[in-house]
């Protein structure tokens, strides 16, 4: 029988993909429904904003920025 | 179908089929959705089969398409079918036929022949207005409501409008009604936009009216008024003569209300309150068709490329952007300096001309509250000044590049809510559906090896699924 499951698909490039599996596991498996293939994930639809900030603030962790010249 | 009507297009097809039949009474709600509603191929549709006496054999509608036309075709039969205008039969002989909805069609005739009752156009008043007003009264007084109540929201969030002096002229009301939207949020007693505010003042007028006007209808229950009663006064609305007065005596209690809660907006004109007649203006007259409403008027934020591409484009631009991000703006007018200043570092300001920068941080700001740069390019483009209009394209493609890298940078995902459908029991039954889900245009992503596919809407999938299983089981 064919099932229809509500959530928000997220497409991303792989590396990002890990961080996000990552986020997952480290929290209980409580934001990702599937995980569907190398760069598309099944992410519950409550837990997508929550989501993303963890993944902002794990980049800013990871990656320092080169601190950008605002000169005039 | 211009961009600001499929807006509507897509709350109506949620309605359930007694709203849609009791609001397919009134001839000019059937018209204005048959006019700017319905995709082109829908419309040959209905007008071919208005003045049929019987039912349309399906084997007779597949003789008029051509193969390729195949997914067109099943586009504008989904779209019929959601609005409850065509209804498929299945006879005993297993002939699928079609009919249109008998309400539909009466109404319909009526429009065209102008055969019934005329009131459901609007009746205008008999008696001469002593104080009437004339259209570029009506435009003024529009563009002035419309434009305050988006310096509403653009102006408290970045802090160029004390909020008392701009919060006097936009009622309590149509706060509220920001509010209910989500387009505005306060905290701490401060209005801040939100992201759904952002692509709201950025679009074009014609559909910032109708995401407005929809909020209104699902927020119109709570205050007690009817939805249908509230859809068919819009419609009846787009219907009437721009510059002429219109009796109030014909008009239901919620449409009195209403009339008072459009005025606050500007979509209508009364001299007072308790005034036995009401006129329309722009904004009401072009809310079903798709020429744009106050477009004349240079000031008001419009940001579709139907705007850039169409005859309006002249001398309205006034934005200049040189290769080192740095942006001259000549405008005086505090609405569109705000929007500027939600994704520009503004520095320096004088009597005709603002002047600032493009920063990562201005953008990321901006894509931070929810602004795309395809939104910031093309407001960009919109707004070119003539100088830049020499060039092609009008933006240095450095600059538009920086951005969209910009933005890539702070969003490292895409992400697209509705449904994953699984678990098909044949190769076959897989193929059936995602082909369907593509065709009707639902389809988001799909993987043949897992055999899921992603589709953005549910509804046609579902009647499509449980139309198939009823096959199904009969066959079996």
């Amino acid at each position: 029988m064919v099932k229809a499951v509500k959530g928000v698909l997220v497409k991303c490039d792989a590396s990002i993909k890990a961080m996000l599996v990552d986020i997952d596991e480290k929290n209980g498996h409580e934001f990702i429904i599937d995980e569907l293939d190398e760069e598309h994930i099944l992410v519950k639809e409550t837990k997508v904003a929550e989501l993303k900030q963890r993944l902002q603030n794990m980049m800013k962790e990871r990656l320092k920025e080169p601190e950008s010249s605002d000169s005039e | 179908m211009s961009a600001s009507s499929s807006q509507a297009l897509e709350y109506l097809e949620l309605l359930p089929r007694n709203t849609h039949t009791k609001l397919y009474e009134q001839p000019s709600t059937v018209l204005a959705i048959f006019r700017c509603m319905l995709p082109h191929l829908a419309k040959s549709i209905v007008m071919a089969m208005l003045y049929m006496t019987g039912p349309f054999a399906a084997a007779d509608m597949d003789a008029w398409f051509r193969p390729e036309g195949r997914d067109a075709k099943a586009k504008a039969l989904s779209v019929l079918g959601q609005l409850h205008i065509i209804l498929e039969k299945q006879d005993s002989a297993r002939q699928i036929s079609f009919e249109l909805y008998k309400g539909f069609a009466n109404s319909l005739r009526q429009a065209l022949t102008g055969s019934g009752s005329s009131r459901s156009f609007g009746v205008p008043s008999n008696k001469p207005d002593p104080n009437k007003v004339d259209v570029a009264f009506l435009d003024e007084y529009a563009r002035k409501k419309w434009e305050n109540m988006l310096f509403y929201m653009v102006g408290s969030t970045v802090g160029l409008a004390t909020s008392s002096a701009v919060a006097q002229d936009v009622g309590e009301g149509t706060k509220q009604l920001l509010r209910a939207g989500n387009f505005v949020k306060t905290t701490h007693g401060r209005v801040s936009i939100t992201r759904e505010g952002f692509a709201f003042v950025l679009q074009e007028t014609n559909a910032q009216v109708w995401s407005l006007l929809i909020v209104y209808l699902k927020y119109a229950p709570e205050l007690g008024m009817s939805e249908t009663d509230v859809l068919s006064f819009l419609f009846m609305l787009g219907s009437l003569e721009l510059g002429q007065d219109y009796t109030t005596s014909t008009l239901s209690a919620t449409q009195l209300q209403m009339l008072e809660d459009l005025s606050a907006f500007g979509i209508v004109y009364r001299q007072s309150k308790s005034s036995p007649t009401f006129y329309p203006t722009r904004l009401a007259v072009t809310l079903t068709s798709d020429s744009g409403a106050l477009q004349s008027d240079a000031t008001l934020s419009a940001l579709s490329p139907t705007v850039a591409s169409g005859s309006t484009r002249g001398n309205k631009g006034f934005i200049i952007v040189e290769t080192n991000y740095r942006l001259y703006a000549y405008t005086s007018s505090l609405l569109q300096i705000s929007i500027l200043s939600l994704f520009t570092k503004l520095t320096t300001r004088f009597p005709n001309l603002v002047s600032g920068k493009l920063t990562k941080e201005s953008i990321t700001r901006a894509v931070r509250l929810g602004i795309s740069s395809h939104q910031i390019i093309s407001y960009l483009t919109t707004y070119a000044h003539a100088q830049m209009q020499k060039n092609s394209p009008f933006i240095p493609p450095t600059v538009m590049d920086q951005i969209r890298l910009w933005e890539f940078e702070g969003e490292r995902v895409e992400t697209t809510a509705g449904y994953l459908i699984k678990d098909f029991a044949s190769e076959k039954e897989y193929e059936e559906l995602w082909d369907y889900a593509n065709s009707t245009g639902v389809l988001v992503w799909k993987n043949d090896a897992k055999r899921v596919a992603f589709v953005d809407r549910i509804e046609m999938i579902s009647m499509f699924l449980q139309k198939r299983n009823k096959r199904n089981e009969e066959k079996g």
